[in-house]
């Protein structure tokens, strides 16, 4: 793992690297890296895509996008993280990378709203209504959402 | 005679299928050309939910995520809290934890074979399987006081020690299924039919099933000697000597052997454990649950479920409920990804046949 932080210090500028505990590197990079900062890890044996997610940051209007990458015969596993815009949020896809990436990037264009430019199908994956603020986000209320389309919930009577 | 194409739904109310999935596929005749996966038939938005709701109130949430194995879901919230929380957990809670999930495993891989013997017709061996599952079952109701979702872990340990006699309890059911083990073989595993069934169908190379990003028994049936259990040990797995079954075909026939062969393995393993564990405490104290912040943080921890790697990558913003909580979970890929490129040129009467193999449980997809 220090090696590896070692030489993508010296492949890319501006990032921001830390490891918390042993087999762990968080990176955070600017989005416009992202790209070649994958294709370089998978270059160097990284080449299992376990997760992509999103974390809505709210107050700071950003989305922060997840990339969990492993290298399956060793332990650890590398956080690369980036921040883009909340609103009009849109994004690269990484199919080309990382085939396995299609319905996670599916299911974040749904339940957040990031466009992925590039996508062969970014249609409905689980949602089956219409939703007019994407429903993983953070200003998306279930309470209010339920008691618009199903009514408001009756009241627990207490019986003696 | 002259073939059309036709579009085909198959799912989630066919015979064939297991769980609420349902398969669009494109046919010619008997063959198909494209099939789609089309989940959220058991969509009930649990990671949301889970931002609404304080760290020990998840619990009963995320077992119910995935109904075939929910003990394993336990295990990585679980984990996940206690790294966040930088909570250690007892010796013999580490034992506890590693019998149980490896009960659970076998329960699940029962659960599995019942399903694949149905689909094929053996309806014999799915009945034993099914009867097998409910011996394992009945454990785990003397040991939590439920069946199926059992909520029995915690962050920091287990919520109870065994109760007595249950040692040998463990040891005695799983002898009465282990000897059953050469029935199984002569009536399911060495039989003909089976084989001419299953040999060669959906076959997926080394090289793809790492590609497409395959885990758990997919992968050991491609050859792949990968198991979490042995690259990142949790729990007690460090401490005990056990083998990776290892199939090199990558078809259904490997695939479903796969799981025999782990299934023997979790039972030798579970004698093991019993024979080393410790004495001593099973939980340490966590703070008050109702007041419990845990600090800004984030975490992503995994482990082998009986269908692969299963992980939760966690954000804490320093507050009393999870402010992100995202799984990953096995049948994502497998049912995602690999199903539709296995489909691809296979014959409608296999669509159960490879759907099934690849374990895809749909409530996993869903969440």
């Amino acid at each position: 793992m220090d090696k590896l932080k070692q030489e993508l210090g010296l492949f890319f500028k501006d990032t921001q690297m830390d490891i918390p505990e042993a087999d762990r590197l968080l990176v955070s990079v600017k989005k416009e890296q992202i790209i070649s900062i994958l294709k370089f890890l998978k270059g160097k044996g990284y080449d299992h895509l376990v997760l992509i997610s999103c974390v809505d940051w709210f107050k700071e209007k950003e989305f922060e996008l997840v990339y969990i990458l492993t290298c399956y015969p060793e332990k650890g596993h590398i956080i690369l993280k980036t921040r883009i815009s909340r609103e009009n949020a849109e994004f690269k896809t990484v199919i080309p990378i990382f085939k396995n990436a299609e319905p996670y990037e599916r299911e974040l264009h749904e339940l957040f709203g990031i466009n992925f430019a590039g996508h062969p199908r970014l249609t409905p994956l689980f949602l089956e209504r219409e939703y007019k603020i994407p429903p993983f986000r953070k200003d998306f209320d279930t309470r209010k959402y339920v008691e618009e389309v199903f009514g408001p919930i009756p009241p627990v009577e207490e019986t003696e | 005679m002259r073939k059309r194409e036709l579009e085909m739904f198959f799912g989630p109310q066919h015979l064939g299928m297991v769980g609420n999935l349902s398969i669009t596929l494109q046919v010619e005749g008997d063959r198909i050309l494209k099939a789609e996966t089309n989940p959220g038939y058991l969509h009930r938005g649990f990671e949301k939910l889970m931002e609404y709701r304080s760290w020990i109130q998840n619990f009963p949430m995320v077992c119910r995520i995935n109904v075939v194995e929910p003990d394993s879901m336990e295990m990585v919230y679980a984990m996940a809290v206690e790294k966040l929380a930088k909570i250690e957990v007892p010796e013999r809670a580490h034992y506890i934890r590693s019998i149980y999930l490896e009960l659970a495993r076998v329960g699940s891989h029962l659960f599995g074979l019942w399903a694949y013997a149905n689909m094929l017709g053996f309806d014999t061996v799915a009945q034993w399987a099914m009867y097998h599952r409910d011996l394992i079952l009945d454990l785990f109701e003397e040991l939590t006081g439920a069946r199926v979702y059992h909520i029995y872990l915690w962050p920091g340990g287990v919520r109870r020690d065994f109760p007595e006699g249950f040692k040998d309890k463990i040891v005695n059911t799983l002898h009465s299924i282990g000897g059953c083990v050469p029935d199984y073989d002569s009536t399911f595993f060495n039989n003909r039919l089976f084989y001419e069934r299953a040999k060669g169908i959906g076959r997926l190379t080394c090289e793809e099933a790492k590609e497409l990003g395959a885990v758990g028994q997919v992968l050991r049936a491609t050859g792949a000697k990968l198991d979490i259990r042995k690259i990142e040990p949790y729990a007690a797995y460090q401490d005990i000597d056990f083998a990776v079954p290892v199939r090199e075909d990558g078809d259904t026939f490997s695939r479903i052997w796969v799981i025999r062969d782990e299934m023997i393995e979790s039972v030798h393993m579970i004698f093991k454990l019993l024979d080393k564990m410790p004495q001593g405490e099973v939980y340490n104290k966590v703070p008050n649950p109702f007041k419990w912040k845990i600090p800004k943080g984030e975490a992503y921890v995994r482990v082998e479920s009986s269908r692969g790697e299963l992980g939760l990558y966690m954000v804490s913003n320093g507050g009393d409920k999870p402010y992100r909580a995202h799984f990953r979970t096995p049948s994502y890929t497998h049912g995602l990804v690999i199903l539709e490129k296995l489909l691809k040129g296979a014959s409608i009467a296999d669509v159960g046949n490879i759907m099934i193999s690849l374990y895809v449980v749909a409530p996993e997809i869903d969440r």
